[in-house]
């Protein structure tokens, strides 16, 4: 898959977690995972549909550690997305 | 806190009901004995016995969760929102967002609470086990997702929580709230009901408890109290009253849309789904002599009236019992023809109905009477909307269970 499909399905999955309101469409490989309204427990909700979408199952540690969009992405694609 | 009864009235009014996202609507759909139950769109019903029901226009649901910047989560929970947010606007008490903190209650009921988010969650457990399970789906799936999903979206920072008790959800939560402001415990309290579970496992449990009516034809299918009524219809929806002390009303100049006078409520200890006249009657006596009201001082009754054989015929029996030679005299309304049963939003959407025919004073008609039931000897309004000529009027709320819950209402003075 290449990184533009996946932060494609990754920033639907990000919409669907989030509490507020962006132009999604803006959302690209350097935003913050902090800036988009994604609380504790949310970033729950969001690992599962991770695995939902890519069949991978992803640690909190994995995505708290993790800053940007496009770091989750490449986490992503290590793991065979 | 004082022990001295407090007055208590209403001051805002919200609902989302199948004849309509707003009170004005809603009434006027009903003086204009325009119904809203139609073929189910919300779920595909091949293999049921039943294919209707009294569906929220979507589209007008969406948009008002757009407004309050959120989206769709639970049908119960998004109608609830949709009908506390313009119960709490009409009372004044929230702007646009940002909201400010306050101390009001939210008092609600429900009988099934989020449907939808235990149908998603059965259906992912089902197809991929506990993997498939969605982290956040003990807070989607508790029962006071309605009422702390209110709390937590217009800050509102006195008690919540649901009260579930089937059909009668609803009014015992506007009891209990009434309660709470009468002795002091709240000044303002945000109540009613939320109903919504057109998802195929629920509708399916009905369908084979057998009560549902099979008539095909959705405008004619609901027929409270007529001789050839064969069931309930269900319906989806909620309710939302802001009630509050009358001095805090009047000292914040809000609009008052009607009082509280009393409430009773009792069980029949029976039956799980038979109901029972005594049990009733118990209800609407306490509810009375609370209100220092007599029978025959009523406008009209708003009846639980589900149009099953068994509710409207127990029904007529517990009304006469209660009013005896003054039957006649006082109309009685069931509005569950228009909406359908919302089980636990039904006591709510009911009440908001009785309270705009006293501020009306015109009782809106009953659809599909045709032929009344002459085992249901009550004054039936017909097919015309009816004058009302007292500004009281009771509201009677009925449970599987055996649950009654009994409102006494009058219009604002």
């Amino acid at each position: 898959m290449s990184d533009e499909a996946i932060i494609i399905r990754l920033r639907n999955i990000l919409r669907d977690n989030s509490a507020e309101e962006y132009d999604w469409d803006q959302v690209n490989g350097d935003t913050t995972i902090e800036s988009l309204g994604i609380d504790s427990l949310s970033i729950l909700d969001l690992l599962y549909d991770i695995d939902q979408e890519f069949d991978i199952q992803l640690e909190g540690a994995d995505v708290v550690d993790t800053r940007t969009v496009g770091e989750i992405a490449a986490l992503l694609k290590q793991r065979g997305a | 806190m004082s022990m001295e009864r407090r007055r208590v009235v209403v001051t805002g009014l919200g609902v989302a009901s199948a004849i309509g996202v707003d009170e004005a609507s809603m009434w006027q759909r009903l003086l204009a004995a325009e119904g809203g139950i139609g073929e189910l769109q919300a779920l595909d019903t091949t293999g049921y016995k039943v294919s209707i029901g009294a569906e929220v226009d979507r589209p007008a649901v969406t948009a008002r969760l757009e407004s309050l910047g959120r989206r769709a989560i639970d049908r119960a929970l998004d109608l609830g929102l949709v009908a506390g947010a313009d119960a709490l606007l009409q009372a004044g008490l929230v702007d646009e967002p940002p909201y400010q903190e306050q101390d009001v209650a939210v008092i609600f009921g429900t009988g099934v609470g989020s449907a939808q988010s235990h149908h998603t969650a059965f259906n992912a457990f089902f197809k991929k086990g506990v993997r498939g399970l969605r982290p956040t789906t003990v807070p989607r799936c508790m029962y006071n997702a309605i009422s702390s999903g209110l709390s937590i979206h217009f800050k509102l920072s006195g008690p919540n929580y649901m009260i579930v008790s089937a059909c009668t959800s609803a009014t015992n939560a506007i009891g209990t709230a009434f309660r709470m402001v009468r002795d002091g415990y709240a000044e303002t309290v945000l109540c009613g009901g939320a109903e919504g579970f057109f998802d195929p496992f629920f509708y399916g449990v009905w369908n084979n408890l057998g009560v549902l009516s099979t008539n095909p034809d959705p405008a004619r299918a609901c027929r409270p109290f007529d001789a050839d009524r064969d069931g309930c219809v269900l319906g989806e929806g909620a309710g939302a009253l802001v009630i509050e002390s009358y001095d805090r009303a009047r000292a914040r100049g809000a609009r008052i849309r009607g009082e509280i006078l009393g409430y009773g409520e009792s069980s029949d200890a029976l039956h799980r789904t038979s109901p029972s006249a005594d049990g009733q009657a118990k209800a609407m006596q306490q509810a009375l002599a609370e209100a220092g009201v007599k029978a025959s001082e009523l406008s009209h009754i708003n009846a639980h009236g589900t149009a099953t054989h068994a509710n409207d015929l127990t029904e007529s029996q517990s009304i006469r019992k209660v009013l005896g030679d003054a039957v006649d005299a006082v109309p009685v309304v069931a509005n569950k023809s228009y909406f359908g049963h919302t089980l636990g939003a039904s006591g709510a959407l009911e009440t908001i109905v009785t309270l705009l025919a006293l501020e009306h004073g015109m009782a809106p008609p009953n659809l599909n009477l045709d032929r009344p039931d002459p085992q249901c000897d009550l004054n039936l309004v017909g097919s015309e909307p009816v004058p009302l000529n007292s500004p009281l009027a009771m509201k009677n709320s009925f449970g599987f269970g055996g649950g009654n819950g009994v409102l006494v209402l009058r219009k604002a003075d």
